[in-house]
This record gives structure tokens, C-alpha cells and sequence, in this order.
């Protein structure tokens, strides 16, 4: 057996089928002849079993080479930059309540810019002016123009 | 039709809606001409802003952009030989040699009539044929119309090739995400698992700005050196020669309408889209043209397919959106999603119950493409300048903007973390192979066809009823030969069976056009068996032998 890329992935299929598929004895049943709240998920999850299936036989026979602890490291270490907005990026909506949408986005944008961008205190200077640009143009033109209530945060309830 | 145009005409043509058209259009070619930055990702970023407008307003807005990305393309294409989008890849192939060869005014100019041309072609046929297809779309029943849902998943799924199965997965997995939260019938939560706020479900624009706009952009940054480059090569702004360029593609009408009408007719297939449509056109014309040689070598001919036959795709995408309420691409799909925020339902009667905005729409698509003629020139010097922006600070803002806008939604910070999650979802999908696009129709696609399913078990319980209705089994029967299609594709001239493919794809499918009322499908029913078995006499006659293929 080859633990490849693709043999994890049909697991992972596998598995959330076989969680969805046990979710759906929870739901209520039908009255007269109405569609029952679990046969859409049935449908839909069965073929999507089957299919995890196929593919987990594909990925013994596909050639795939195994996954590798170290090929995971550097995969990760690849994809440093979208990691860390990803991190960056659930801060921002973590810190929301407090920090609302303009001070949170403030800080989100000039945080991502340099960690992307680097952190020289020209650049910083730069990453420092876009992010006041946009993000209170875009605050702006979203609250002021088209009346949207965007959050607040406490800090600025506060103070 | 004319009755409908005077009654669209009053609500498009007002001051606001073509002041908005106008800047909808500049902000496309800007973001097409963009390396990187995809029309859906500017359509997706303009939508925000439509909320607070009317259904008309927005729709044209929302047009004008597409229509502008399209022909965006084609000056980073043309003038760096980085295609602008993926739709304007054939357009470099001979678009570049020219300008470098010292005519970039002629190229360019070439490109946007050509592209202009195109749109119009398509305008017209969007016009003509969506409310006749659309009155084919009344006789369908719910039964078909899941039929024809389950079709078109099954045909996005095809185009991932060796991926089939992944692509599959993909389309199941878009079905899945769309129960999340209250069932179609009873209202009651479904796949919660204790969490309150997930009893909304996932609201299908956070989902699709996650998976498509917010994974993309992520992935464009992956890259460190990359991420910190401009977005053009070295661009220059030139004089576009508009009259030489006229004259050189007026002199070529027949590769315009060829194109243009090969642009339509990918449109209409889900999901092909402009990026199959360019290449296409590009090689029909090269087989064609009486200076193939030249191709390659800065061919007008081949300027002219790929730009007339990208911007003629969306006017087929639409016909199929307008006229059956099905997305055929991103682009439709997100408009879809603008409709529905402003309460219009598409389906197959929406051209008849809401004439105004079906034939705004129409007008919108037919405008934008004489809006886009008259902005290229300004927008040439724009391009100059934005291509010295570096893609991460791009990144950076678009990442926030995205927020904000799916915020503006519903105003619950549930859709933020909807396309929180759904970023990493696209992200690592598009890491481990999985194609997107089945996903994101599967998500779009996945409430309406529950509510047609809930529909056809409401008046009976007989699943025989998908067998027995003959759309529906038209349908069935074609998402049957739609997933064995990447097999025949891959196995085409070299295993004898794939000979037969076509012409038993015409017999089976003639017995449910036979099956249909009135007395001329029967007649096409009696052709299409006719020319599958005159096809297939003539695989025999060849000695079975195997076809040979480019």
C-alpha cells in the first residue's frame, strides 16, 4: 500500500462521508409526500463515497509517490506567504469585535504588506500609506456613501 | 421584442446607469489588462458595490465589467506578451510578434475592433435566441430542470480530464456545502453541529469569493519573488491606429463571424468559457486562413479569432443564464447571485415575468461593447502605470476589500468567516488537484436543485419519472456520455470504439427527442439517427481503422 497525497485525501473523504452520512440519522422525518431533509444529502453523499472509493484505489495504481513527513515541511515552508495572510486574516476577524472594521482593517492590511512585502522602514513607510488610503477610502465609500453599518469595535465605542 | 426593448430602454439609458456602465467598463479592461487578475476576481470586487443599487443598475454594471475584463486581455497580451486573463492567451501568439515587428497601434487596434465585433455578434444572438430558448425552458418541469442540474455538473466535471474523478468529488462536495443550514422544505437545521450562526448556512457569494478570488490571490503571493514583482512586463503607451486596424478586420468578416460565432456557441456549454473558446477560434482560423504560414509570425487572422471569439462567449453564457437560470461559469454564476440578492429568481421564465431587467440586461451587454471601443485608448495609458504596481500590495488590499464587501452582504460578520474558511478550503483544493469550478456551480447549483427534487417527490414518489419525461431523460442520457467524454477524448484515434462515439451519441439521443410533443423534433430525431448511422457507416467503410488525430 502507498500512503500518497491522494490516499490521504479519499481517507479524509471517507471520513467526512461517513460523519455526514451518520449526521443525516438526526434529521426529522418526512410528513405525507414531502422530500425528507436527509434524502438530498444522501444522494449527494453516496456517490461521493463511491467516488472516494475509486479514488483511493487510483492513488494505488496512479504511480504517486508517497507522502513523506519531509515533503509535508516543505511543502508548508512553500506556502509560507499564504499561511501566514490566512493567520493574518483570522487575527483580523478574531480581533473584530474589539478592533472593528476600520482599526482592525488598518492594522490587517499593514501587517499583511509587510509581511509580504518586508519590514524596511521605507517599505514600512509605503505599506504605511497604502493601507491608510484604502482601507479608510474603502471604509468611507462603504459607510458614509453606500450606508452600510460596518462594525465598530469597542476601542472606538469606547473612546 | 421590441415592446420589451421600449420598456428596458427608459430604465438603462439614464445618466446614473451609464455613468456607472462607464466606470464598470474602464475598471474591466483595467483588470483584464492585468496579468494575474482574472475578470471574476474585478466582477466579484464591483459586486459589493451593487447591493444599494437597482437589479437594472448593477446587472449593467456588473456587464460592463465583464465585457471590459474580456477585452482587457488583449493589451498586456499585446503589448508585453503576458496574456492579460487566460481568455486572451491566443491573442499574444501573433498579437505580440506584431507589435515587436513595430506596428503595436495596428495590433491593438485589430484586437479591439476585433473584439468589438464580436461582442455585438454575440449581443445580437443574445438577443434573438435567449427568449426562444427560454420558451423551450417553460416546458420544462422540476423534474427536468434537476435533470438538466445534474447535466451540467456532470459536463463541468468532464472538463477536468484525467481529473474526472476529482472533478466529480468536486461538484459533490459544492452539493454538500449547500445543505449546510435550514432545509429547503421544513426549514430546520441541517449539519449545524451546535453552531447557532451555521444555521444560516453558508450564503453562496462568501463561498464563492473564498474559494475562487480569496485561494487565488493567496496563491499568487505564494511565491516570494513573484509577489514582489510588477504585475506587467515593460509596457509603453502607443497610438492605437483605429481606422488601419478597421479596415484590416472588415477585410476578414468571415473569420470575425466564424470566431465570433464559435465564441457564442462555447459559451453556451457549461462551463467552457472564453479560455477554451480563444484557443479554438485561434486554431480554426489558422486551418482556414490562406497565410497560415504566418501564424506565429503576427497573422491579423490570428488576432482576430481569439479576440472575437472571447468576448462572443459571454454573450453565450448569458443566453443560457437568462434563459434556463443556470450559470454556465463564474461569471454568470456570480451575476446569478446578483439577481438573487435583489429578489429576482432566475429560471426559465424570468425573460417573461421580468421583461425590464431580462432586456436591460441584453442592452447593458450590446452597450458595454461600443463603451469598451471608445475607452481602450484612455485605458492604455491607465495600464502603463498600474503594471509598475507590485502584486502583493494588490494582495494585501484586495484580501481586505473582499471582507468588507461580504460583510456589506447580509451585515453579519458569519459571511467574513464563511469566506474565511472557504479560502482555505479553495486553497488547499486547488493544492491537491481538485478543479474549482465544479465546486463553486455545485455550491450555486446545489439549493435549486434540492427545491426541483423536493418539487418532483411533492407530486409523486415514482423515481421512474426522470425515465419517463423525455427532457429529463435527454438530459440524463447526455450527462451519461458527458462523464464518459474525457475517456473518448483521451483514447480518440487510438482505440476503434472511439470512432462509433459520435454516432452512437446521435442514435441514443435521438429516442428522447423522438419522444418529445409536435412534429418537428420527431423529424430532427429521424436525422440525427440518420446521420449516426451514416456516420457509423462510414467508420466501417474506413475498416474499422483508427482515426488519426493532431
Amino acid at each position: 500500500m502507498t500512503l500518497n497525497r491522494d490516499f490521504f485525501v479519499a481517507v479524509f473523504f471517507l471520513v467526512l462521508v461517513a460523519v455526514m452520512y451518520a449526521a443525516t440519522y438526526s434529521l426529522p422525518e418526512p410528513m405525507f409526500n414531502q422530500l425528507a431533509s436527509w434524502t438530498w444529502p444522501r444522494v449527494i453523499l453516496v456517490p461521493l463515497g463511491a467516488l472516494s472509493v475509486v479514488l483511493l484505489i487510483q492513488s494505488q495504481t496512479s504511480g504517486l509517490e508517497p507522502a513523506t513527513f519531509s515533503g509535508l515541511t516543505d511543502w508548508f515552508r512553500d506556502n509560507t506567504n499564504p499561511f501566514l495572510c490566512f493567520a493574518l486574516f483570522f487575527g483580523f476577524l478574531y480581533l473584530m469585535p474589539l478592533l472593528g472594521m476600520l482599526l482592525g482593517g488598518l492594522l490587517y492590511v499593514f501587517l499583511t504588506l509587510c509581511v509580504l512585502g518586508g519590514w524596511q522602514p521605507r517599505q514600512m513607510a509605503l505599506h504605511v500609506a497604502i493601507s491608510a488610503v484604502f482601507v479608510v477610502g474603502m471604509w468611507s465609500i462603504f459607510s458614509l456613501a453606500l450606508g452600510v453599518v460596518l462594525p465598530e469595535g469597542t476601542i472606538l465605542r469606547v473612546y | 421584442m421590441f415592446e420589451n426593448i421600449a420598456l428596458a430602454a427608459p430604465e438603462l439609458f439614464t445618466l446614473t446607469t451609464m455613468m456607472l456602465m462607464l466606470a464598470g467598463t474602464l475598471a474591466g479592461l483595467l483588470a483584464g489588462a492585468v496579468p494575474g487578475f482574472t475578470i471574476a476576481m474585478a466582477v466579484v470586487l464591483v459586486l459589493p458595490f451593487t447591493f444599494s443599487m437597482s437589479p437594472v443598475q448593477g446587472l449593467a454594471t456588473m456587464i460592463a465589467v465583464y465585457v471590459g475584463g474580456l477585452s482587457g486581455g488583449l493589451m498586456s497580451g499585446i503589448l508585453t506578451g503576458i496574456p492579460g486573463t487566460p481568455s486572451s492567451v491566443a491573442t499574444t501568439f501573433d498579437g505580440y510578434p506584431l507589435a515587436r515587428s513595430g506596428k503595436p497601434g495596428l495590433a491593438l487596434g485589430i484586437g479591439i475592433w476585433s473584439s468589438f465585433f464580436g461582442g455585438v455578434f454575440a449581443a445580437i444572438v443574445l438577443m434573438l435566441v435567449a427568449p426562444q430558448l427560454a420558451l423551450i425552458g417553460l416546458e420544462f418541469q422540476p423534474v427536468d430542470y434537476f435533470s438538466l442540474i445534474i447535466f451540467a455538473l456532470t459536463v463541468t466535471a468532464s472538463l477536468a480530464g484525467d481529473q474526472m474523478v476529482k472533478g466529480l468529488m468536486s461538484g459533490l462536495l459544492g452539493l454538500l456545502v449547500a445543505t449546510v443550514g435550514s432545509d429547503v422544505v421544513f426549514g430546520q437545521p441541517r449539519f449545524t453541529f451546535g453552531v447557532d450562526a451555521a444555521e444560516q448556512g453558508f450564503a453562496f457569494l462568501p463561498v464563492l469569493v473564498g474559494i475562487f478570488a480569496f485561494g487565488r490571490l493567496l496563491g499568487d503571493v505564494q511565491n516570494r519573488e513573484k509577489a514582489h514583482q510588477p504585475l506587467g512586463g515593460e509596457a509603453h503607451a502607443v497610438h492605437i491606429d483605429y481606422l488601419g486596424a478597421a479596415r484590416e478586420v472588415l477585410r476578414r468578416w468571415g473569420n470575425v463571424l466564424r470566431s465570433s460565432a464559435i465564441g457564442v456557441f462555447v459559451g453556451v456549454l457549461p462551463a467552457a468559457g472564453s479560455t477554451i473558446s480563444n484557443v479554438l477560434a485561434y486554431d480554426q482560423a489558422k486551418k482556414t486562413s490562406k497565410e497560415h504560414d504566418q501564424f506565429g509570425k503576427g497573422a491579423v487572422d490570428g488576432i482576430i479569432a481569439p479576440e472575437a471569439a472571447n468576448n462572443a462567449t459571454a454573450g453565450g453564457a448569458l443566453i443560457v443564464m437568462m434563459a434556463l437560470g443556470l450559470p454556465g461559469d463564474i461569471m454568470t454564476a456570480i451575476m446569478l447571485g446578483a439577481l438573487l440578492i435583489h429578489d429576482v429568481i432566475p429560471s426559465p421564465s424570468f425573460i417573461t415575468d421580468e421583461p425590464t431587467i431580462a432586456y436591460a440586461i441584453f442592452l447593458a451587454f450590446f452597450v458595454a461593447n461600443f463603451m469598451m471601443l471608445a475607452l481602450q485608448s484612455v485605458t492604455v495609458r491607465g495600464f502603463v502605470l498600474i503594471t509598475k504596481v507590485k502584486l502583493y500590495m494588490l494582495s494585501a488590499v484586495i484580501l481586505f476589500y473582499c471582507a468588507l464587501g461580504m460583510f456589506a452582504l447580509n451585515n453579519v460578520t458569519w459571511d467574513m468567516w464563511t469566506l474565511f474558511f472557504f479560502g482555505i478550503v479553495g486553497f488547499l483544493m486547488r493544492a491537491l488537484g481538485f478543479p474549482i469550478v465544479p465546486l463553486v456551480l455545485g455550491v450555486v447549483l446545489g439549493g435549486i436543485a434540492e427545491a426541483r427534487l423536493s418539487q418532483v417527490f411533492a407530486r409523486s414518489d415514482d423515481v421512474m419519472v426522470f425515465l419517463s419525461r423525455p427532457w429529463s431523460l435527454f438530459f440524463l442520457m447526455l450527462a451519461c456520455f458527458s462523464i464518459f467524454f474525457p475517456l473518448y477524448q483521451k483514447h480518440r484515434g487510438k482505440a476503434a470504439w472511439t470512432g462509433y462515439y459520435p454516432s452512437l451519441l446521435l442514435v441514443v439521443m435521438a429516442y428522447p427527442v423522438f419522444l418529445m410533443p409536435g412534429t418537428i423534433r420527431p423529424v430532427i430525431a429521424a436525422g440525427m439517427i440518420v446521420a449516426g448511422l451514416g456516420l457509423a457507416v462510414l467508420q466501417l467503410r474506413r475498416g474499422r481503422a483508427p482515426q488519426t488525430t493532431e
